[in-house]
Formats: C-alpha cells, structure tokens, sequence
C-alpha cells in the first residue's frame, strides 16, 4: 500500500552510502563470515593485520553474520550485486547450494599444502580449517563415557545427553549426518533408540554447551572433538574431553571462497594464496578451536597432541543436497512419534 | 479525547484550522510509516516466491502439528501467565508498603528485557536438573527433577517473562482508581468479596483483553525459549518452521505463507482485544496513588494477610532465583572484563543505538495515539482502531520475514556501517512500538473532562495546551515508556543479528561472540552489564522525571494537611 516511499527513501539512503563508499581509498577487500571469527579474541584481528602487512597498500574489512547458513541466505539474496569479495565459513554442507548459484570464481590456489584427513581437490571451495563432530562429557559426572554409538544407543535410559536441531543448526545437521552415514537405512531405528537419551534438542550450539552443558544439565552434549584443546589451553582444565567412538566421526570443512563479481580478483586471489600459510593458519587452532588446513609443526599448540584421533568420513556435498530435506524427514518421524 | 485535549475543534479562532489537524496528520504519518515497512517487506517476500498455496497447511501434517502446537503452547502460557498476575497484582495493591516492595517492582520491569539466552540460563540454574530447586523436587515428589524440559518447561520459562509484565501493568490500573471510590468502599464497609466486584475487577477487567494479546503474541513467536526446552522436535512452533523455510530450505512461498498465517492469527487476536475497549496503561503511577499508607484498606487484615504473603513470595520465587543465578555467574567472570576492550565501545555502541530507536518508538506512538483520539472523538472508531492496531504491526511480523522482505527491498545490497546500524534501529523503534503504546495510552486518552473544559474556556491551544495540560501528565509515561524501548533495543540480537555488521559489536553481539568461542564467564559479566544498564536506565528516568516540590524552600506539608485527590475522574 504505502511501500513505494519508504522503499524510495531507503533506496536513496543506500545510494548515497554506496557512493560514499565508491570514494573511498586504496582497494578493499570485504570478507563475509560468521561473528565468533572476528571477535576480539577470534582469528580474524591478527588474520587481518597479518594480511594488511603483506599486501602494503589494502585493507580487509570482515562483515559478520550469524553463522554459515546466514552466509549462503545474504548471497542468495544479494546475487550479483554482493559487496563481498570472499566469503569464508561456509562448510561442506552448504557447499553444494552455493556453488549452485553460481556466483563464486575458482580460487587457483595451491592445494599442495593441504593436510586434511581426506582429499581434496575442489577447483572453487578452499577449506581454511576442519574439525569432527563429537560428544564431549564431563568426566566428574561421566567417568566412562561410551566407546561408540552402538554403546551410547544401549546405555541405561538415565545417561542424557544434548543435541541441536537439524533444521537451524549446523552442529545438529552434522548428527544427522554422522548417524546416517553410521547406520544408513537403519538411521530411523537407531534414532529412535538415541532419543531416550536425549534430555533436550537446541536451536543452535551456544544454547546446548552454555546454558545446559555448563551448568551441569547432561554430561553430554554434541559439539567438536576439538572442544576439548579450548578447556586445556586456556582454562588449563582436563574435565571436558571428547568421546571417540569406535565407527568414527563425521568430518567438518570450512571453506572460503571468492566472488566472481569482485572488484578485486587478484586481490582476493592474494588472499585465498594466503589462506593456507602459516601466517593465517596460526590463529586457527585457539582462535577458531579447530584443526589448521597445513602442518603448522611447532606452531600447532600442544593440547592439539591430545586430541581423539577417531576415523573420519564424511558424504560429498551433492549428496547431501540431494537427500537433506527427506534425512530431516526421517528425523522429524523417528523424533515425534 | 486525546485529540481534544491537544487541539479544541470548534472553539479555535481563525487560522488554527492547520493545528487543529496536526494530530490526524501525524498519526497518518506513523501508519503509513508502519504500513509501508511491515506490509512492503512481506509484500517483497511474496513477490518473490513462486506460489504460494494455502492448502498446505492442513494438507502437510508437519505443518498441521506445527500449528497446533504454536497455539497450544501460546494459548497455555498466555492463560497461566494471567491467571496467576491477577491475584499477585491484586495482592501488590493491597500493600503498598512492605520491605522490597520497589525492588520487587523494579525486577518485574527488568524480568522482560533479559535477553532469552541469558534467561535461559538462569532458569537453568534454578529449576534444571542439577538446578538449586532440584533437591527440593525430588524430596516432595521422589523423582528427579526433569520439569524445566516439555511443554511444562516452555510456560514456565513464559510465565517467568510474562507474569511480571502482566502483574506490573495490572497493578497500575488498580492503582489508578480515584481515592475517592476506596474512600467510600470504605464507608460503606465493602468486604473483600464486594471489593472485587465493585473496583478491582472492572478495573482489571479493562485491561485484561489487551494484555492477553499482547502476551499471546509475545509466546506465540517465542524461538529460543521453546526450542530450548522444548525436548525435541516434537515441541516445534511457528518460528522454527519459519526459520527453516527461509534460510535451510529457502522455500520463500512457505516463508510468506508461514508468516500470513502468524500475522493473520496475531492481528485477528488484537483486533478482538481493541474492540474490547478500555484505556490500560503502565504510568510509573504517582498520579493517583490515592492510598499510599494514608490509611489501611479494611480487606488488608484477616486471613488475606497470609494469602497476599504467600502470593508475593511466589512471585519472589519465580522471579528473584533466575535473576540472581545469572548475577552470580557474572560476578564470577567480573576480572576478565578487565582485559576486555571492546565491551566499553560495544556499550557505547548499543547505547546510541537504542536511545534513537527509544525516540523513534516514542515519537511514533505519540503520533498514532493522537490520531486515534483525533480519529474517535469525530466517531470514526474504526478507522481509529486501526490506527492503533497498526501499532502492533511489526511485533506480530517474524523478524525474519522483515530482515528479509527489507532486504529484498534494498537490493541490490545493502551496503555495511552505519547503514545496517540505521536499520536495526528503524526496526528495534517500530518493534517496541507495542509497549510504548501500553504506557502512553492512559495518559494520553484519559484526559479528565473537567480540566479539558476550564481549557476550552480558557482557550489555551497549541503549544500552551501542550505545555500545561498535556506534558505534566506525560512526562513520566514517556519517560517509562522511553526506558522500556530503549531497553528492548539494547537486548535486542535478532534484529542485528539479520543485518550483519561489521567488526563492531554491539553488546548483545559480544555476548553471543563470546558464547560463540567458549567464553562463557567473561558472556556472563557482559550480561550482567547489560542488566545494570536496564537497570541504570529505568533509574535514571524515574530519577529525571520524578515530581519536583513545586516551592523548593516553601515548609514540609505538615501531615494533618488535607491532600486534594491527585486526580478527577477520568473520562469514562
């Protein structure tokens, strides 16, 4: 009804920035991702000044969403009129629906220095860290933890733990995964037998580890087997460890990428070049509390020796596409009957 | 009406003609503002999906017991929520001075703008499994306590945000009958029965409609709250289906019909409570406190001294655990603020942010109340209905769907900065619309007769009007009412969490940064700072608008001195 002047004049406000924005000085680059990277503490501030160094003459500018799934929204929206140059967090299974809308360059980085636990040879998504999805306890209420799932599924019903929920997580789309990967057509049955030990499903990981976890609520709860190095190196406590189970664990890749459309290619070129040095690949381990994408040798901090080291397996990204909406399904029965 | 008291119709001179409208032109200003934004941003949405079809609401069970269960939760929550503030305001009016009574006052104000992650997290640490009342559970009931998880959980944490709400604005409205009426329930020795049916509930009875909506709608588009403890995926509402439709899956056509339904269940509901009447308001009342301690209300001895005890300390219990669990907790993380440096900006940041969505709200409230009152003193109720109905437009639209839609709107991009802080804003303003009208409502339309006449006669208009029959009555809803959307901006993340931002955070994105990469002591000072800046702020209002003596250096009223009433008989 009365759309057409506030669209007006809310049209002119972004033009007006837009043009303030086109006089700025030397070139810049705007990364999008998500808004623990580029927290104070987080990677992003010595990636920033660590980049900025090497390039003289460039600034990195980080817009922070609320995670990965908010990145590929905000450029499905925006298509071709995006303001970013580079886009990093979206993980592998959000890969297959981005490439998809066919906005990203390939990065033409090499991949030689990759050390991850599988192969990798995407000519477009270029991972800058990794990680496994795990089950971490707490070892005062939970001195023997289940070895695997097979275990978990049989404990006695008083053992709860934690998780988050497919649809707005992706920490619970990484379970849904893991269980379908482990038990494939019996998934249905096995979930089933999970939700008896199920004390409550969060909308999203801050939820289930801080106000549940923290506080005691479960000695479970589905997070990273990473987790862990947090509580050791910086709170220098061992009572959170994750539990390795005997099937293995489902894989995490985080990528970054580059936009075709950006007006600085070789630029972000340069910066996807220096993804996978040692100067960004520093900050990963504590910043982020994931596995560096190369051997970082002495500069890997210790805690990370004393990680599970489980078998890890993930689907490819365009099975996933292809058969999330209907493993959610599957979920939603097995979960509300 | 409020128009009235703003402007005199008829008895202007020449020339005032253009004044005389002011009130109508700005609440039209207002709506179309609203209407623009809400309608625009859905209607963006809707242009975009491919096809909508209503049919697969019934047809679809998920979506069918996704309903279901939105209403029922709602329905629930809204009801006990109500059930339970009538007797505890009842009992707040009763007495009105007891120790803490202020206090227990200024945390029901607070209990609404805790961010839910951080009420979460007390409510966590009361009534969870591990949580201080456990023990207490499993020795009158022998189980275990697992309550805080099921539908049982989900009103708990609804009636922690929503009694106190509920029971403060009651308590008003009992507040504001006129000495006069408690000094002849008196006379004539009414007893508790008769009490309650002569004064307290028509008084309550004006507000509950409204009030009901309000909270149903607050409920009905709870998201954090209701996953959380919800247990599973069983316990699904609206807003999750939404959120999945639009950013998993999306669906924009589902997104649009989702968002449809909610809006068309919210309105449908407002409109049912408008229709209803009655001039509810949350004035930080020292306007008509006809009883404060002059003498005791004959119902206050007996048996309803131990009743009213009771009910204020279930209030205590409700309200009090969860909000010192999360002091504690940031006490705990208090030293690493230290080391923070990016919390003083942060609060800087959200402060600037919500004292212009604060005026926003403020000012459009103003505008749509006088163009309601312009509006029902000519006989045009519906359209005055409207007008105030429309108020409620931005609450009952998914956050979700307005980032969305408005970003549709402004492709193609949205550029960073301040641009994104200067949305988030915009919506923050438009979204505390609902409570700034709660507040400024009986002010504004409940304007005596007597005095708009001697006014008339007097022939005070425009500005003078204003000046001296207007703002002394104002002042201190506007400020309250300013307080209370300025603090639903500073707790506000899902709005900014739509927009992104650049490297700046504002206080709420801290502490979601900080929870984000496993900080968890240093998250609970940051919230802790974020209550002590409510908490700061409502001070600071009632502090600056409080009721300064008149004649500074005149002598103390002496005690036997007869007060007037402090007010007639509002306009019925």
């Amino acid at each position: 009804m009365n759309a057409k002047p506030i669209c007006t004049a809310l049209g002119v406000v972004a033009g007006l920035a837009a043009v303030s924005a086109m006089a700025d000085e030397p070139r810049t680059l705007t990364v999008y991702t998500y808004d623990s990277f580029v927290a104070e503490w987080g990677p992003g501030p010595g990636i920033k000044e660590a980049f900025e160094a090497r390039c003289g003459d460039c600034r990195l500018e980080f817009v922070a969403l609320s995670g990965g799934v908010d990145l590929l929204q905000r450029l499905r929206l925006e298509g071709e009129g995006s303001a970013a140059d580079l886009v990093l967090g979206l993980d592998m299974n959000l890969m297959a629906e981005a490439r998809d809308l066919d906005l990203l360059a390939p990065h033409q980085a090499n991949l030689s220095r990759l050390s991850l636990p599988v192969e990798w040879d995407d000519p477009v998504f270029l991972p800058y860290d990794w990680g496994r999805f795990a089950f971490v306890y707490d070892r005062e209420a939970l001195p023997n933890p289940p070895k695997s799932f097979a275990e978990l599924l049989a404990a006695p019903d008083d053992l709860k733990v934690i998780i988050q929920d497919p649809r707005t997580s992706v920490t619970g789309l990484g379970l849904l995964l893991w269980m379908k990967r482990v038990y494939g057509d019996e998934a249905p049955a096995a979930w089933e037998k999970l939700n008896d030990h199920v004390l409550t499903v969060t909308g999203g990981w801050s939820q289930a580890y801080f106000s549940l976890f923290m506080n005691g609520e479960a000695p479970m709860v589905l997070s990273y087997s990473t987790s862990p190095a947090y509580h050791m190196a910086v709170e220098n406590t061992d009572r959170y460890q994750a539990a390795e189970f005997a099937e293995g664990h489902y894989l995490q890749v985080e990528t970054a990428a580059m936009l075709k459309t950006s007006e600085h290619p070789a630029l972000a070129r340069d910066f996807l070049d220096f993804v996978l040095t040692a100067d960004f690949q520093r900050h990963i381990p504590l910043g982020n509390v994931m596995y560096p994408a190369i051997e970082l040798g002495e500069e890997r901090p210790a805690v990370f020796d004393r990680l599970i080291e489980p078998e890890s397996f993930t689907f490819t990204p365009d099975e996933v596409q292809a058969h999330r909406r209907e493993w959610i399904r599957e979920w939603l029965n097995a979960s509300t009957r | 009406m409020a128009s009235e008291a703003l402007t005199a119709g008829k008895a202007s001179p020449h020339g005032q003609r253009r004044l005389t409208q002011l009130p109508l032109w700005a609440g039209l200003t207002a709506l179309a503002a609203l209407v623009g934004l809400g309608l625009g941003s859905l209607g963006a949405l809707l242009v975009q999906a491919p096809g909508v079809s209503p049919s697969s609401l019934w047809r679809e069970p998920y979506l069918a017991g996704v309903l279901r269960f939105s209403l029922w939760q709602a329905s629930l929550s809204t009801l006990v929520s109500l059930a339970l503030a009538v007797p505890v305001a009842v009992a707040l009016a009763r007495r009105p001075r007891f120790v803490g009574r202020r206090l227990l006052l200024r945390a029901m104000e607070l209990s609404l703008v805790v961010p839910s992650l951080i009420a979460l997290f007390g409510l966590v640490a009361v009534h969870g499994r591990q949580g201080w009342a456990a023990p207490l559970w499993e020795a009158l009931t022998g189980a275990p306590a697992g309550y805080l998880y099921g539908l049982s959980g989900i009103v708990l944490a609804h009636v922690f945000y929503n009694l106190p709400l509920a029971a403060r604005l009651l308590l008003q409205e009992l507040e504001r009958a006129p000495a006069a009426h408690w000094r002849l329930a008196a006379q004539l020795g009414l007893q508790r029965q008769a009490i309650w049916r002569t004064l307290e509930w028509p008084a309550l009875k004006r507000l509950l409609p409204r009030l009901a909506a309000l909270i149903f709608t607050l409920c009905f588009t709870s998201f954090a709250i209701v996953m959380t403890l919800g247990g599973g995926p069983g316990s699904t509402t609206l807003e999750v289906a939404l959120y999945q439709a639009l950013k998993f899956d999306n669906d924009l056509a589902l997104a649009a019909l989702l968002a449809l339904v909610q809006l068309t269940i919210c309105l449908g509901l407002w409109a049912l409570a408008l229709s209803q009447g009655g001039a509810p308001s949350l004035v930080a009342g020292d306007d008509a406190m006809p009883l404060q301690g002059r003498w005791q209300r004959r119902d206050a001895l007996g048996v309803s001294r131990f009743t009213d005890g009771c009910w204020l300390v279930a209030l205590s219990l409700l309200l009090l655990p969860p909000l010192a669990a999360v002091v504690l907790a940031g006490l705990g993380g208090v030293t690493d603020l230290a080391a923070q440096s990016s919390l003083w900006p942060a609060l800087g940041r959200s402060l600037v942010m919500a004292a212009g969505a604060g005026s926003l709200a403020l000012m459009l409230g103003l505008a749509l109340l006088a163009g309601r009152g312009w509006l029902a003193a000519r006989g045009q109720r519906l359209t005055a209905g409207l007008m105030e109905g429309s108020g409620q437009l931005i609450l009952v639209l998914p956050a979700l769907v307005l980032g969305t839609g408005l970003f549709l709107l402004l492709r193609p991009r949205l550029g960073g900065g301040w641009q994104g802080y200067g949305l988030v804003v915009l919506v923050n303003g438009f979204m505390a619309l609902p409570f700034v009208m709660q507040v400024l409502r009986g002010a504004l339309l409940g304007l005596p007769v007597a005095q708009r006449r001697l006014a008339d006669q007097l022939d005070i208009q425009g500005l003078a009007r204003f000046r001296w029959l207007l703002w002394p009555r104002l002042r201190r809803p506007a400020a309250l009412a300013l307080a209370y959307a300025m603090t639903l901006s500073l707790g506000d993340f899902s709005v900014i969490a739509l927009f992104g931002s650049p490297s700046a955070p504002t206080l709420p994105m801290l502490l979601y940064q900080q929870l984000g990469s496993y900080r968890w002591q240093t998250a609970a000072a940051t919230a802790l700072v974020l209550l002590a800046t409510v908490a700061a702020l409502f001070m600071c209002f009632a502090w600056l608008t409080r009721r300064l003596p008149r004649y500074p250096f005149a002598c103390p009223p002496r005690p036997d001195f007869p007060q007037p009433p402090a007010n007639d008989r509002p306009e019925p």
